[in-house]
Formats: C-alpha cells, structure tokens, sequence
C-alpha cells in the first residue's frame, strides 16, 4: 500500500520533469532551434507558442528572431580627398537562418564581433572610396537660396555629386549583407549616425567658416557705402536738374512777358513816335534833376521868352 | 495573502494539526493566488497586451480584465496614448524619460555638417506616439534606441543636403518637415511601431567659435541699412526743399510777367489815351506839356541861374564844381 503510493508519486514526478524537459514555450521575440546531441535537427521553429521536443535527448536554443542592433565605434577615417572626418554607423540585422547561425556563431555575442570587422570593413572601403562631399549630400537638390544673403560669396557652393550619401550606406549594406549571407544571418540597413571632422579640421574649417562670414559682411559694408554714394549722386543730379529746370522755365516766361510787352509797346507807340519821344521825355525831366542840379536857362529859351516880352 | 500567511500560524499555535485543516488551508492560500494573479488592471493611457504561452492573444483596453494565472497569460502594458519627447543635442534638467542620455557629451550629437562642408549646430526634439503595440513590442529589439539611431541618421543625412545659410535661416520649417517625413518613413521600415508626430527644430545656431562673425553680418546688414537711410534721409532733407525753391522761382517769374504785360498794357493804353486828346489840339497840348512838365520841375531844382540871351563863356564865369559848391555850403 504504502510503496504503491510511493512508486505513484515518483511515477507522476517523472511524467512532470519529462513534461518539462520535453515542453517549451516560443515568445513572440523568438525562434528556436533544437539539437540532438549537438546536431541540429529540424527546420527552426518560428511559431509562437507551445512546442514539444523528444525530452533530455534535445537541447532548444533560443535565438531573438526580431531587428537587432548593431552600434559601431567611432571611427578615424581618411576619406578619398584626404581629410580626416570621424565616422560613428550603426546597424540593424537580424537572424534569418537560425540554424546556419547556430553552426556559424553560436550566440549573438560571436555574431556582433563578426559583424563589427565586416561593417567597419566596409564603412572604411567607402569612406575611403569616396570625397567627403558624397558622405556628406544625398541629392543635387536645388538649394533655397536666402534673398537677404549675398549667395555668390559663399566659396563652397553646392559641387554636384555623382553617389551621395544614400547611395554609399546602400552599397556598405550591400557588402556587409554578402560577406554575412552565410553566416545566417541579414544585414538589412547600415547608416551612417554621425560623420564628422576631426578636431584639426574642424578648426580649419570654423576658420573657414569665419573668412566667408567677413567677407560677406564685407561686402553688406561696401554694398552700403556704395548705394550710400549712389543716393548722394542721385540727390546732386536731383538737385541740378530741379533747379535748372526752374531756371529755364522761369527765364522763359520772362522772355516771353518782355516780348509781350514789348509788342504791346511798340503797337501803341508806333501810332505816333514823335509825340511818343516827347511825351517820354516830358515825363523823364522830374526824375532827371534834383535841388542839387543846376539848371541854366537863356532867356530866349521856350520858357523864359516871357520874361523879356510879353508879346510872343 | 499576509491574512493567509498569518491565519496558518494560528492554526499551527493551537496545535489543531488535523490534514483536514492542512488541506483547507492549502486550498484557501491557492484560491487566494488565484485570484490575485488572476486578474490585472490596464491604466487610461496604455493597453495590454496578452501573450498566452508565449503567443500573441489579444490587446486589452483600460480597465480591469482576467487573464489565466500562473505565467500561461503575461500582460505588457504599452501606454499608446501618451505621447514620448525624445531630445537631440540638449537635455532637459528635470528627470525625465532621457534621463539616461544626460552623461553624453551633446555637441557630438548636435554639431553635424552641411552639404557645403560647414557646420552647424542643430538641436532637436521629436514627439511620438506608439501607434502599433505589437509592432513596438516584437519586431525591434530595443526600439527606442533605435528610434534615435535613426533620428540622429536622418537629421544629419537631411542636414547634409542642404546649405548652412538654409539650416540656420531659410530653411528651417523645410528641414523640419523633410525630418519628419524621413523619420516616418524609416520607422514604418523597420516596423517599430512608432507614429512621429512631430519633429521640432530648437535652435539651430552656428558652432560656438563661429558665432561672433555670424553677428558680424548681422550687424554689417544693419551698419548697411543705416546708411542707405542716412543717404536717403539726406535725399529727403535737400530735394523736396530745392523742389520748393525751384517752385518759388517759377512763381517769381510768373508774377513778373504779369506784371510786366499789364504794365505794357496800362501804358499802352494811357499813352493811346493821350495820344487821342492830342490829336484833336496837337499844338496847345504839346505847349501845355512843355509847360505843366517844366514847372513841376522847376521847383526840385536847387540853382537855377538865367543868362541872357547874348552872354558867352557862362559856364567859366560860373566855376561850376567844387569852389562854387563849397562857397554855396558856406
């Protein structure tokens, strides 16, 4: 009796740990492989859920079946026009076949230093291949130029590129993706996080920076002085021709009064000129002679015959 | 289950160990368990996600709900509906969701390059949402960290493209939106779940040491302006007044012609005047003249002298000039 119930507790204990060895649960986040004795056995087994394997003779191993990342170190690379810029990438990629991983790597870990020579090895091969302008631009956009700024002094224009920044991660993700195909695994975006200069440039390059700013204050002083002296020449011409003009028009008047009256004149006088001389000069004599004038007079004179005779 | 815990030491102090009382208490510590670990409550701004044995279920909505205990059914809470501030080249000082960022050094993170090979120091932030909770929780492994990897790589990639004069000043509003969209865009690829609602420029400066020369065009573009107006002001002080000037002597001569004709015309028609009456007596008017002038005349004179008609040489009689006037003075 007793022992019965022992042998049947012992009996339910085993059911339960063979249970446990042999039933697994997948995660959302997993998939999993399982081996015999070290030899993988099976497709992966990517469905979510509850899963049975042949208990204590297969091992599962868990593999993450989401995008994983990969963050590389900051690197010092010479780009093809010889400067030094700092490159930082970062990654993502994830396990597509579990089960060549397992052979290949093993865990992650295997996988994420095999991944830094691989990325890094490409990044160096195209930053190396390329200048800086194509790291740096992606298109040959049209570029928004700010009214107020005198562009055309800003030394480094827009240079056209032929493969562009975009182009350049595509090809590092193309190459790290064919140097990891047989790896198991997918590399499926590299970017480029941060390009830099190094410290050396980048003072080149702020002094650089400072040179194009003066020059195009510069350029607003001189534009100034010029427009300035524009304005005052405006203002003498302005000025010349204003009064000038007012010169002329006012001499014209007068001339054409004169002639008026000088018509008008000659119409009224011609109508007798000898009274005309008499009369104007009857009407100057007043004006002609003051007290301190002498005036000498014959008495045989016009005006003084009377004096002597009365009879004319 | 303190109570429960509590109530078996009780039993245990009274020494009523019968196995009936043991299994009582046995079954009651289960159904307490059960119970609390039974049910789950999902707050107003998230939702649950159930897995069960590891498999997508379903998602719950705020409030109180059951799931089946003992780990078969693990709820994650995801809270869609606040939205997440993620900063760029800045931290807040208050403890925050970035806190854990506050250690890095941020110009590496702002300082980045134009597509003219300058450099320019853009800080941002980005406001999103998960729009997706199974999205977020199952297709990237430490997506928020992703999400910012992106971000950084695509503000530099957008930045890259465009010239400094068009990140600093013109355009801004542009380069926000093109971030977004470019953001999005990644984040949909990557399948985080994530909705960008917006990505917000703060400032966008020049580097530090280059500062001082960015104000030096300000100040220059204003030193121009200044004197353009200056220029223009003096313009305006000398023009409108020579305008007046020019105005006045036109006038002037205006006025001088009208009367210069209406003089002409008034003695014009004074001497037609008496030249009619003269007409009609020709030689009584002249002699009235003669005389009417003389004697207006006479008087004004001061020295009038009479000779005779027969008397020579009058004038060195006289010694007209200096003498005589001097002996008249006295």
């Amino acid at each position: 009796m007793k022992t019965a119930r022992l042998a049947t507790i012992a009996l339910v204990l085993l059911v339960l740990i063979t249970l446990g060895s042999g039933l697994y649960i997948v995660d959302e986040t997993q998939q999993v492989i399982i081996t015999q004795f070290g030899e993988p056995r099976g497709d992966a087994i990517t469905d979510p859920g509850l899963h049975f394997k042949l208990p204590y003779l297969q091992t599962a191993h868990f593999f993450d079946k989401r995008y994983l990342e990969w963050d590389g170190d900051r690197n010092q690379i010479p780009t093809k026009d010889k400067r030094f810029i700092w490159v930082d990438t970062y990654a993502r990629w994830r396990i597509v076949d579990p089960l060549l991983f397992y052979v290949r790597m093993t865990n992650e870990l295997q996988a994420q230093t095999r991944l830094d020579d691989i990325i890094d090895g490409a990044t160096r091969d195209a930053v190396a291949n390329h200048d800086l302008l194509q790291l740096v631009r992606t298109s040959n956009r049209e570029v928004t130029v700010d009214p107020d700024l005198p562009e055309a002094d800003l030394a480094t224009g827009l240079a056209e590129i032929t493969t562009g920044r975009t182009a350049i991660m595509d090809q590092i993700q193309e190459v790290a993706q064919a140097r990891s195909v047989d790896l198991g695994l997918e590399v499926v975006d590299v970017r480029f996080k941060i390009i830099d200069y190094n410290d050396d440039v980048r003072q080149n390059v702020y002094q650089r920076m400072i040179a194009e700013r003066n020059r195009i204050a510069q350029r607003f002083r001189s534009e100034g002085l010029g427009e300035s002296s524009r304005i005052r020449g405006e203002k003498e011409r302005d000025l010349q021709e204003i009064t000038s003009e007012a010169y002329r028009q006012s001499q014209e008047l007068i001339g054409k009064a004169d002639a008026e009256a000088s018509s008008i004149y000659a119409a009224a006088f011609g109508r007798d000129p000898a009274f005309y001389d008499f009369l104007k000069t009857m009407e100057s004599y007043p004006a002609a002679f003051d007290k301190d004038s002498w005036l000498i007079l014959s008495t045989d004179g016009e005006f003084l015959r009377f004096l002597q005779s009365a009879r004319p | 289950m303190a109570r429960d815990f509590i109530d078996l030491k009780q039993f245990q102090m009274k020494g009523n160990l019968s196995p009936r009382t043991i299994g009582l208490a046995v079954v009651a510590f289960l159904t307490l368990v059960l119970v609390f670990t039974s049910w789950y409550t999902v707050s107003a701004e998230s939702v649950g996600v159930v897995l069960r044995l590891g498999k997508y279920s379903h998602t719950t909505q705020p409030g109180p709900h059951l799931k089946i205990p003992f780990g078969i059914d693990q709820v994650t809470h995801v809270q869609i509906r606040r939205q997440f501030k993620a900063e760029f080249g800045f931290r807040t000082e208050q403890p925050g969701i970035r806190t854990r960022y506050s250690e890095r050094d941020f110009e590496i993170e702002s300082l980045m390059l134009t597509g003219d090979l300058n450099v320019a120091d853009v800080e941002w932030t980005v406001q999103y949402r998960i729009a997706d909770p199974f999205n977020y929780l199952f297709q990237v492994r430490n997506v928020e960290e992703t999400f910012f990897d992106m971000s950084q790589a695509v503000m530099r990639e957008i930045v890259g493209d465009r010239t400094v004069n068009e990140v600093l000043t013109v355009g801004r509003t542009e380069l926000a939106v093109s971030a977004q969209a470019k953001l999005q865009e990644l984040a949909d690829q990557y399948q985080t779940g994530i909705r960008v609602d917006q990505v917000i420029l703060q400032d966008i400066t020049p580097p530090d040491p280059v500062k001082p020369s960015f104000n030096a065009v300000n100040q220059a573009q204003q030193e121009k302006e200044k004197v353009i107006n200056e220029a223009r002001a003096e313009y305006n002080l000398a023009v409108p007044a020579a305008r007046g000037e020019a105005d006045q002597m036109i006038r002037q001569a205006e006025g001088y012609s009208i009367e210069r004709v209406n003089r002409a015309r008034g003695e014009a028609a004074r001497f037609i005047s008496v030249l009619e009456e003269y007409r009609k007596a020709p030689a009584v008017t002249r002699r009235r003249i003669y005389i009417e002038t003389l004697s207006e005349l006479l008087p004004k004179i001061g020295r009038k002298l009479v000779i005779d008609k027969d008397l020579q040489n009058v004038v060195n009689l006289l010694q007209l000039g200096k003498e005589g006037t001097n002996n008249e003075d006295r």
